[in-house]
């Protein structure tokens, strides 16, 4: 009698533990998949912003016609990536993007008329700002992929993960640059 | 450009160890109060129990009440009315935080120059940071001392508040990371807890003041309950206020640590703050006559000051007081950066 009380006990404790378990677990995966979401939002966000700053800077002097061209073909490969499901190339893609609009504020420094320009110091607050947003993104994503697999790699939650792995264990992948590219940028320097 | 910090040694900061320490503290600071709000309500029960009922020895009492043969009704009224002041509280206290200052809110539309929506723009990054889903309200205080505060007990409803002395004296990374500390506040949901004990420590003084002085002005010869009891309370009364006062600071100061490893959580760099609170430092001292009287002339100032990035007391501020004024609600500003990575250097 009392030994059926103690497993009916322990069996009610670990179904509300499953339960609760579960739940945070499936609030973390969705945290996680509107986390990778809001990158895309960020890129998406970044393409009209540069668009509509490109041409405002090419009012102002020759720098380069082809810069907003090769924007947006970097933008559709990396749009075709995604698609494909290849983040690989989708992350290298957009890397590349990054790395022009690095030059463009360069570029502001070089023409103190720019530099005075209302609309331009605007539009270099619009760089800055859409830059960090992205970044913040990317790292509000790889933080949400952190605590989660913390908790799903973590004991006793991992049991439950055990118990149902199609709905509990995603395989989500940390938002990083592939190693080609991380070496590149540590021998970059600026040459002036 | 980073001459505030030359007096400092610049280590990484462990923002999650950080996080995880105060974190425990502040279960600690809550587990006291309710501990304390619980037996003050069980203290309050003997005490009637013994003037219903005397003669019996303290444990029978005590052991009726625990066992609930009788109604705890001084614990359960006690609760009752924690319930009420914190619903009150909750629910007008967001638009008291504002009170008495010359403030404006900031939308995308009303920007009327770069700076403000720079001040947008910081803001709505960080929000993505953060993971938050709304974007809290901004406000700028026209004033010249440099502070800022967060308020708003959900991310619906919380509000940051700038002084204008504040933005036009950081660039853009340091403001970002003063932002950052008030919105880890909202993260952590600091608002609605330092107000959550500072109103169950006011209603545990005013309890046992109203205990206190019905005991001594009420006390009939045949409704007298336990001597040894009516001590405790009297004890009590005038060591409870310092308890709580001292909890509540304490509370303060870790959720302002907090708030700092937040802010290096979502900049990924400690830098920016520590160049911040020393200019901000050094700013009110310099100016601490000015400031003295412009904190003396807004109304109100109370309200705000354990929310503020910085507590204007510290650099000698004297208008801003109340009855905390002997004890700090922050941490030093030494203290603090050295919490998030700086050391200042031996010489």
């Amino acid at each position: 009698m009392s030994i059926l009380t103690i497993v009916i006990i322990v069996a009610v404790l670990f179904g509300v533990y499953f339960v609760m378990t579960y739940n945070t677990l499936i609030k973390m995966i969705e945290a996680v998949r509107n986390n990778q979401k809001q990158i895309d939002i960020q890129l998406d966000r970044r393409f009209k912003v540069f668009e509509s700053l490109i041409n405002v800077v090419r009012k102002y002097m020759d720098y380069e016609q082809s810069t907003l061209s090769k924007v947006t073909e970097l933008r559709t490969k990396a749009q075709e990536a995604h698609a494909a499901g290849d983040e690989k190339s989708r992350i290298a893609a957009e890397d590349g993007i990054s790395r022009i609009v690095g030059g463009m504020s360069f570029v502001f420094e070089q023409y103190p008329d720019l530099k005075a320009n209302q609309n331009a110091l605007q539009l270099q607050e619009e760089i800055v700002s859409t830059e960090n947003k992205l970044t913040f993104a990317k790292q509000a994503c790889n933080d949400s992929i952190e605590v989660y697999n913390a908790k799903k790699k973590s004991l006793f939650p991992s049991v439950v993960v055990s118990l149902a792995p199609s709905k509990l264990d995603m395989p989500f992948e940390y938002w990083q640059l592939s190693q080609q590219t991380v070496t590149e940028q540590e021998n970059y320097r600026v040459e002036l | 450009m980073n001459q505030p910090l030359n007096e400092f040694e610049q280590h990484s900061s462990d923002w999650r160890k950080s996080l995880r320490m105060n974190s425990r503290r502040t279960y600690f600071v809550i587990g006291s109060f309710l501990f304390i709000y619980a037996a003050l309500g069980f203290l309050i029960d003997l005490y009637l129990l013994s003037a219903k009922y005397p003669h019996r020895p303290l444990h029978d009492y005590a052991s009726a009440l625990l066992s609930f043969s009788v109604t705890p009704t001084a614990t359960l009224v006690l609760l009752a009315v924690a319930a009420i002041a914190l619903f009150v509280t909750f629910k007008f206290h967001d638009k008291l935080m504002l009170l008495g200052t010359n403030s404006r809110e900031i939308t995308p539309e009303t920007a009327a120059n770069l700076q403000e929506k720079q001040l947008y723009n910081i803001i709505e990054e960080l929000r993505v940071a953060a993971g938050l889903k709304y974007t809290p309200k901004v406000y700028i205080i026209d004033a010249d001392y440099m502070n800022a505060f967060a308020s708003g007990y959900s991310e619906k409803s919380s509000l940051m508040a700038i002084t204008s002395g504040l933005l036009n004296k950081l660039d853009r990374s340091e403001t970002q990371a003063v932002m950052a500390h008030e919105m880890s506040h909202i993260r952590h949901m600091d608002i609605k807890l330092t107000l959550m004990a500072s109103v169950l420590a006011n209603i545990m003084v005013m309890t046992l003041d109203f205990f206190f002085y019905s005991m001594i002005f009420g006390r009939r010869d045949d409704e007298k309950g336990d001597n040894r009891l009516f001590f405790i309370i009297i004890l009590l009364r005038y060591l409870m206020p310092i308890v709580t006062v001292l909890l509540t600071l304490y509370l303060s100061r870790t959720r302002e640590y907090m708030a700092d490893a937040g802010c290096v959580e979502l900049m990924r760099d400690n830098t920016p703050l520590a160049r911040a609170l020393l200019k901000i430092q050094q700013d009110t001292e310099q100016n601490a006559e000015q400031y003295n009287s412009d904190y003396a002339q807004t109304p109100h100032e109370d309200v705000r000051r354990s929310a503020y990035i910085y507590d204007p007391a510290q650099a000698g501020i004297s208008s801003v007081k109340t009855l905390s004024s002997l004890f700090s609600t922050h941490p030093e500003i030494e203290s603090r950066l050295e919490a998030i990575g700086f050391r200042k250097r031996q010489s």
